[in-house]
């Protein structure tokens, strides 16, 4: 649920840089989008009896805004969609596409009818983007890596089959990732997905396989 | 850029898989441990690793892609069939949006993708080649350079293929029976193995067929080992003391635990860039882990040839028609550009100089 407030409030700053009208009432509209996706999940928690947790200022959480708040700061909107929709939306699709698989009854719905429509969000974000790297190919991939090193290092920290270094808040008292099994899923298989997810969102940029596979080996596990 | 060609393989092993991991990560990076390569890798769709120039002793030059399919080595099995086909489909569309005007279709990946060809993008001047011809041209050169350094007199000797029912074995029956006094042929099909027996039946040569190794009649002192195994698990049981055995599995066919003791084991189906080779990332010797310089499978070095000969052509297709006239075809093409069989070597190393040809295999 934090992801998604999380986007709600990177949405609602983009829409604080956008010149054209439209491009605000846009960015606005996702935001919405984002709080209902956190408000849903809210409410399939309160169904299970689960007080979901909500921690935006959790070490990773904390670190992922503040990479996009960069963004902000500098007015750029097309490293913003990268930030948001091309790396936490790769993240969001992939492991909500996964829980919604294994998930039972409205749980599993509402997690896949989710990672639909960000799903929607990235094919959108690829298609603007795609047209700026017509543009300019090594200045744009140039961006994309600066801001893989700052976002997808500290997504890959989260995503780690074990949090390392020590508790990292984006749980609520204890860490899920051992217990993931129960519900068969691992936290490795909701990696896996994740940067697959991203290698292929990447390959829609048009930016070479080669280059982005080494990207992605890169990080840390 | 456009490629003049493309190779699609997949990781033969996961110490190769770990090697290639190791150079994405860079010097910077500590190598990943295994347990997390063992997860990561079946995750990684398929995509070019690096670009690949080829160079003619003519001149001549051709540029090319490696495109991994990122098959995890435990997971070739019929099991995964579907997914793997997927995964050499998704792999091949790399190579047609590359432009790529000729693919080779390294090891698994041509068994997986022939007959399977639908669902892939509109296919431009982009022709595919699984490459057996030239494997079959080096597996045969290795064989007879083998007996020749072992004393052996081929005419005299008794051949035994696994997987003779392949194209790959096929071909090699093809090529070898008639220089031989005696061919026995194993696979597990028997009604197609009763259907090799017969063609060369009918060219005068001698001929017996056996699902299981254990009922032939005669020992075999000359084995090519050309089946399509998920793993390196042959165990070859009785030959004769002396033999000369080629694995060409990619990946091998000889369980590591196999005792032969005495034979002379090489692996086969490998030939060496002479007219110069280069890997952009520099992955010499980790695409290509073998003792020599510039040695690449037989199968990945059809489709360059091809491609330095500019004859974008489906040279191997389909599964079986291997003939001894193609294969000197293909041949005569390799040997123009500089491409020749590589120096025989086995797990222990190089053979030539004798030192290492006589095996135990019994490490692992
Ligand atoms: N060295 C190189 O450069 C190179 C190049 C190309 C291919 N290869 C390798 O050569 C091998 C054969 O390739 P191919 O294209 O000829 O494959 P193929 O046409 O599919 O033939 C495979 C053969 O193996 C037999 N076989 C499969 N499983 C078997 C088993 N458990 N025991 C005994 N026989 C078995 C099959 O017959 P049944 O199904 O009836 O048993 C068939 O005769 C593969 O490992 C391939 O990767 C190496």
């Amino acid at each position: 649920m934090t992801g998604e407030l999380l986007a709600a409030m990177n949405y609602t700053s983009l829409s604080e840089i956008c010149d054209e009208p439209a491009e605000v009432a846009d960015a606005l509209e996702h935001a919405e989008a984002e709080r209902g996706h956190a408000a849903a999940f809210a409410a399939e928690g309160r169904k299970l009896g689960v007080d979901v947790a909500n921690n935006v200022e959790a070490r990773h959480w904390k670190r992922l805004r503040e990479a996009f708040m960069r963004c902000i700061t500098e007015r750029d909107f097309m490293g913003c969609l990268i930030v948001q929709e091309i790396m936490l939306e790769s993240f969001a699709v992939a492991s909500y596409a996964r829980v919604g698989k294994v998930a039972p009854g409205s749980l599993g719905r509402t997690f896949a009818a989710i990672a639909a429509e960000e799903e929607e969000h990235i094919a959108h974000a690829t298609a603007i983007l795609r047209t700026e790297r017509g543009s300019d190919a090594p200045g744009f991939d140039e961006k994309v890596y600066r801001l893989h090193l700052d976002v997808m290092t500290t997504l890959a920290r989260m995503l780690a089959k074990d949090c390392r270094d020590g508790h990292c808040d984006v749980c609520d008292a204890t860490c899920v990732k051992p217990s993931l099994f129960e519900v068969s899923l691992s936290a490795a298989e909701l990696r896996g997905a994740s940067l697959r997810q991203y290698l292929k969102t990447l390959d829609m940029l048009g930016i070479p396989g080669e280059v982005t596979l080494a990207w992605v080996a890169q990080l840390p596990v | 850029m456009e490629v003049d060609f493309a190779l699609i393989g997949h990781p033969e092993s996961w110490r190769a898989a770990a090697d290639v991991l190791a150079v994405l990560r860079g010097p910077q990076h500590t190598p990943l441990p295994d347990d997390e390569i063992k997860d990561i890798l079946p995750w990684i769709p398929p995509r070019a690793v690096c670009h690949v120039d080829a160079g003619s002793v003519t001149g001549a030059k051709a540029r090319g892609l490696y495109i991994d399919s990122f098959i995890p080595p435990d997971r070739l099995e019929s099991g995964y069939v579907h997914e793997n086909i997927a995964r050499v489909r998704e792999a091949a569309a790399w190579a047609i949006r590359a432009g790529a005007k000729i693919v080779s279709l390294g090891g698994f990946s041509s068994i997986l993708i022939e007959g399977n060809f639908d669902h892939l993008p509109a296919r431009h001047d982009t022709v595919f080649t699984t490459g057996n011809t030239l494997t079959v041209g080096f597996i045969v050169q290795g064989i007879k350079k083998m007996c020749a350094l072992e004393g052996l007199d081929i005419s005299r000797s008794t051949l035994l293929i696994v997987g003779a029912t392949g194209d790959v074995g096929s071909g090699c029956a093809r090529c070898l029976a008639p220089m031989l006094s005696r061919v026995l042929l194993s696979a597990r099909n028997v009604e197609r193995l009763r259907r090799l027996a017969a063609e060369l039946h009918a060219d005068g040569v001698e001929v017996e067929i056996a699902t299981d190794l254990r009922q032939f009649s005669a020992e075999a002192d000359v084995v090519i080992c050309a089946a399509s195994l998920a793993s390196p698990s042959l165990r070859l049981g009785r030959i004769a003391s002396h033999a000369v055995v080629c694995d060409a599995g990619y990946p091998k066919n000889l369980s590591p635990r196999t005792e032969m003791p005495g034979a002379s084991v090489f692996f086969g189906g490998l030939g060496q860039v002479t007219g110069g080779l280069r890997f952009v990332p520099d992955f010499r010797g980790i695409l290509n882990r073998h003792p020599f310089p510039d040695v690449v499978h037989g199968c990945l070095l059809e489709g360059m040839a091809l491609a330095l000969e500019q004859r974008f052509e489906p040279f191997s297709q389909g599964r079986g028609s291997i003939t001894p006239e193609r294969v000197e075809e293909i041949e005569t093409i390799a040997a123009r550009h500089g491409i020749h069989l590589a120096p025989l070597y086995n797990a222990d190393g190089p053979v030539e100089d004798g030192r290492h040809c006589r095996t135990e295999w019994s490490r692992g």
